[in-house]
């Protein structure tokens, strides 16, 4: 029993994978992010007062301050460096390494301020795994620079590094979806659903209570659609309870990601909660390997996009063994 | 892998699984991890109570609901309320209740003259207690059922920083 277990361990964090697919996932989630922050600016922290301030717990256990603006202008700098540095792989274990330790800082900053948004703690969860993984080792600046100065030097043989970081990036994942889905079952019941919750829900938002307005100011509207609260309130419960699923049933997997999209994009539209970063994490579900694999089959002959930026051989689609089904 | 690497491995792994089930276990909230709470008790009553907004005087004495993003930066219309009201809940708060009126009122008005809103002027910062009862679209968002005035700050009273 104990060593099944420990082999079922085994096979789901560290059955050997190719680098592609962290490699790719990491470039396109630090592309979104960069593209996100850019424009965000932290440093207005540093100029509320002290009377707004009330720690989370991270911040009062270790006694972190709320820097100056003008450090956090520098701060901000940094990460937003370090940020671009981890999407085109350049120092990218430095790079990720400092995107960790700072984003946490400035991420966790607002929440000290009257309210714990929950937009952007998987995006921290993310960062700590990424820091202490080989992401780099492909799709990265670092692998062309590397194969540079060892021409001909072996590509990256498949391995468990580049495996158990995208398995605890969708584990972090499912465990956010699967709280929310929980919280709502112990909180309320079935009540969740077949009361008129969430057609009063969708009213309360149109009073300007989230930290955006709805996208669309259709909530109303909705809520007065017979049964359809309750539909979605099913829908809701379903997809975020039974998320994890789609972390061992390959086939059940596109639905519950594309369930989870939905719930994120329908609160984005119809409530107004800003979860739209939180979506880039949805670029560790997909196989990247099948899909540059697909774009070569598709374009064979033209040109050696993948090879030039893998700096490796082809890698065969069903060399692909990250995800369990 | 070597067995330093695997020792790390496992505790970033055991770290990620350990902490959010402990949130969610416990019900607890320890950010980054979390139970994700959020729309998890339901409301039964067709209305919204106690929900706390400030609104700006203007030199004219009108007043105006300052909600806006680019007018609270870096707060916002739902993290102020929540953590005013937090605060003017707690007894003996009523110092610094208005302070982070004050607060607010400067930076507003920085912001203003720095034409990074189009907010009007304004002199003076009132923090009320709202109450609605529902109606579709908040038709009735600038008639609240009741309005119970919290605190309220006065340019003169700003210091300067």
């Amino acid at each position: 029993m104990v060593r099944a277990l420990l082999d079922a361990w085994r096979r789901f964090w560290f059955t050997p994978a190719t680098a592609t697919n962290l490699g790719a996932s990491r470039l396109m989630f630090f592309l979104g992010l960069t593209l996100f922050y850019l424009p965000h600016d932290f440093s207005g922290w540093g100029d509320v007062a002290p009377a707004l301030l009330q720690p989370i717990w991270l911040f009062d256990r270790f006694d972190i301050p709320v820097l100056s603006a003008a450090a956090l202008n520098i701060i901000q700098v940094i990460w937003k460096i370090a940020l671009l540095c981890a999407c085109i792989g350049l120092f990218t274990r430095a790079s990720m390494l400092v995107v960790a330790v700072l984003g946490t800082y400035l991420l966790g900053l607002g929440h000290n301020f009257g309210q714990t948004y929950h937009f952007d703690a998987i995006l921290v969860l993310v960062f700590w795994i990424l820091a202490v993984s080989r992401a780099g080792d492909a799709w990265s600046v670092d692998a062309l620079r590397h194969a540079a100065k060892n021409p001909g030097a072996p590509a990256p043989a498949p391995s468990p590094e580049y495996q158990w970081p995208v398995q605890g990036v969708l584990v972090a994942l499912s465990f956010v979806f699967f709280a929310a889905g929980t919280a709502k079952l112990r909180a309320s019941g079935l009540s969740w659903v077949l009361s008129d919750h969430l057609a009063i829900l969708l009213d309360r938002v149109q009073y300007g209570i989230s930290d955006a307005d709805p996208l669309l100011p259709i909530g109303s509207f909705v809520a007065r659609i017979p049964y359809a609260p309750q539909l979605m309130g099913i829908g809701t419960i379903v997809f975020e309870a039974g998320y994890p699923i789609a972390l061992f049933s390959r086939r059940l997997r596109p639905f519950m990601v594309l369930g989870g999209i939905g719930l994120i994009v329908g609160i984005r539209v119809l409530m107004g909660p800003t979860f739209e970063n939180f979506l880039l994490v949805n670029v560790f579900w997909v196989p990247w390997d099948r899909v540059t694999g697909w774009l070569r089959a598709r374009f064979v002959g033209r040109t050696d996009v993948h090879g030039l930026l893998m700096s490796t051989p082809a890698v065969r689609s069903t060399d692909r063994v990250s995800h369990p089904s | 892998m070597t067995f330093r690497r695997q020792v790390l491995v496992h505790l970033v792994i055991l770290g990620i699984v350990g902490g959010s089930l402990y949130d969610i276990v416990t019900s607890q909230e320890h950010w980054p991890f979390s139970d994700y709470p959020m729309f998890a008790s339901i409301h039964q009553k067709h209305a919204l109570d106690n929900w706390y907004r400030v609104f700006g005087v203007t030199p004219e004495g009108r007043e105006v609901p300052i909600r806006r993003y680019d007018e609270l930066w870096p707060l916002d219309q739902s993290r102020l309320p929540l953590g005013i009201r937090r605060i003017a809940q707690t007894p003996g708060s009523e110092a610094r209740v208005k302070s982070a009126l004050e607060d607010i009122l400067r930076r507003y008005e920085a912001r203003r003259a720095a034409r990074q809103h189009e907010g009007p002027e304004i002199h003076g910062i009132r923090l009320y207690s709202l109450s609605w009862d529902l109606e579709p679209y908040a038709a009735n968002i600038d008639r609240p059922r009741a309005r119970t005035l919290i605190a309220e700050v006065h340019q003169q009273t700003v210091a300067v920083r």
